[in-house]
């Protein structure tokens, strides 16, 4: 079993605790049981849409400073955002480059790191191997990790008769060359994992659209990112959806902040994390959703039977 | 969106109408190798096919198209591509539908690039790169969101651990060594 390394990035730890928690319930005892540590040290992934956007050198100098961190504990880096996911998974490829890592070191040596990719036990002659750092997605992990047998038996709360409407996420999927874990015509994980779970994940139009966040877009043109998300959120009110499940929290906080203009109730939505939560059995007020702008109280009341 | 549209996307149509005379001077002819610079590909090889406008989100929304932008960077339109490069929300759509294999979500990443250096830095730039210099995280801690966290029971985030001041300093190294501090105008904010 791989060893991994906590990597909550920024909006989890500051907006959605209870995703932080759902994530360290369902991966540590009371769940799956997973050889993953915290690393306090760990800064912003950075996020792609402000230093990717704007000057790459920097970006991939902060990005390796975090790799730098996992390389040490000889860890793989448990992303739980697909910011973070497309963030640190793009800058290992470029530091694949000897031309870009031999450039990084030089500016990491000021503050005593260095990226090399781990060291491999297996050598060939004299010469060292090292393989870069792995990044994984949540998602991934559980799906290929920890097994859907195993995520359906440890369900013993199944949420039957509730309809999810999933939202994957464009850094899920996409660039294809850096983002190939899953089907990237037809990605199946988060279903699989919902399907799991006991519930129905529900096909919707535009299912791999946009939530209309990422780019700065909501930080620069509130109004396009939200009319983006309205038409999402259309779309999986038609198909009856009861709640969103995404693994993305930066599309959770677009969809949760987003439906506060929009008229009628809302649809609640939640990291995976938290649905695979309920689905195990947890008490929802430990699911943090009174941070959570459309509220869930109805659909928890659903789930209960109630 | 009416607003919107005029301030982000404004420039492009008020200046650049159909009948507009564009005599050479206002044309850069270094235009496509700029942006080769920033890390986008040639525009010189885009076949003007339209797939990155079918499929792009955004285009749906407002008068914004791809192609249209791709053609101003072909002819070294350079002050015309102003103001219309953080409406993408990079979601790689384009590249993937791209039969050029141009990535055009790279030229309105290397368009980002290049609009920064012109001192056009959109203000939520400033605030994330100061929030990351200040705390390691690209936004502010939330006192409410803390007490969240203590009733859960989670422990404290990472910039309020004893040891982050160290990460700061080397955030503050990191960002310096880059010029990224003097390029985005937090000189002051940097803690080294």
């Amino acid at each position: 079993m791989s060893k991994y390394v906590y990597f909550f990035g920024c909006v989890i730890p500051n907006r959605y605790p209870g995703v932080e928690y759902a994530v360290r319930w369902v991966t540590g005892k009371e769940g799956f049981n997973l050889d993953v540590c915290d690393q306090s040290e760990f800064s912003c992934c950075p996020v792609p849409g402000i230093f990717y956007s704007t000057d790459k050198d920097t970006w991939l100098l902060l990005a390796a400073r975090n790799l730098v961190l996992a390389q040490d504990e000889r860890r793989e880096v448990l992303t739980v955002c697909n910011g973070c996911l497309s963030s640190l998974l793009k800058a290992t490829e470029y530091l694949k480059d000897p031309k870009n890592m031999g450039k990084v070191n030089r500016v990491l040596a000021q503050i005593g790191k260095k990226y090399t990719g781990i060291p491999q036990k297996i050598s060939e002659g004299k010469r060292k191997i090292f393989e870069p750092v792995k990044v994984r997605h949540y998602v991934e992990v559980m799906t290929r990790d920890v097994g859907l047998k195993a995520i359906k038996e440890k369900a013993q709360h199944p949420l039957k008769n509730v309809k999810v409407a999933v939202h994957y996420g464009c850094h899920y999927l996409r660039p294809t060359e850096h983002a190939t874990f899953d089907d990237l015509d037809v990605p199946v994980m988060i279903d699989n994992i919902v399907e799991a779970c006991g519930a129905t994940s529900v096909d919707y139009e535009d299912k791999l659209d946009c939530c209309g966040a990422g780019g700065g877009v909501r930080s620069h043109v509130i109004e396009l990112a939200n009319s983006l998300t309205q038409d999402k959120c259309n779309n999986m009110a038609a198909a009856g959806a009861d709640c969103i499940v995404t693994g993305c929290p930066f599309c959770l906080l677009q969809f949760d902040n987003a439906q506060k203009s929009f008229p009628g109730e809302g649809i609640p939505v939640m990291h995976v994390s938290q649905f695979q939560a309920l689905a195990m059995g947890i008490d929802p007020i430990s699911l943090g959703f009174d941070t959570h702008n459309v509220s869930a109280h109805s659909f928890l009341r659903k789930i209960r039977g109630t | 969106m009416r607003e919107a549209e005029k301030t982000f996307i404004g420039g492009l149509h008020e200046e650049l109408v159909e009948d507009k005379v564009i005599d050479e001077s206002q044309l850069e002819p270094d235009f496509a190798k700029e942006i080769r610079k920033y890390g986008g590909k040639d525009v010189m090889t885009c076949l003007q096919c339209g797939n990155c406008t079918g499929v792009c989100p955004i285009s749906l929304k407002i008068d914004y198209k791809t192609r249209t932008l791709i053609k101003y960077c072909q002819f070294g339109l350079k002050k015309y591509t102003l103001g219309t490069r953080w409406v993408c929300a990079t979601c790689y759509r384009c590249y993937e539908h791209c039969p050029a294999n141009l990535n055009p979500a790279e030229i309105m990443i290397a368009l980002r690039h290049i609009a920064v250096r012109e001192g056009i830095v959109p203000p939520f730039v400033k605030t994330a790169a100061t929030n990351l210099v200040n705390y390691g995280q690209s936004i502010k801690p939330d006192p409410d969101i803390d007490k969240v966290r203590k009733e859960l029971g989670l422990g404290k985030i990472n910039a309020e651990h004893p040891d982050f001041r160290k990460v700061i300093r080397e955030i503050g190294v990191l960002v310096h060594a880059s010029k990224y501090d003097k390029l985005i105008g937090i000189e002051a904010e940097v803690k080294m």
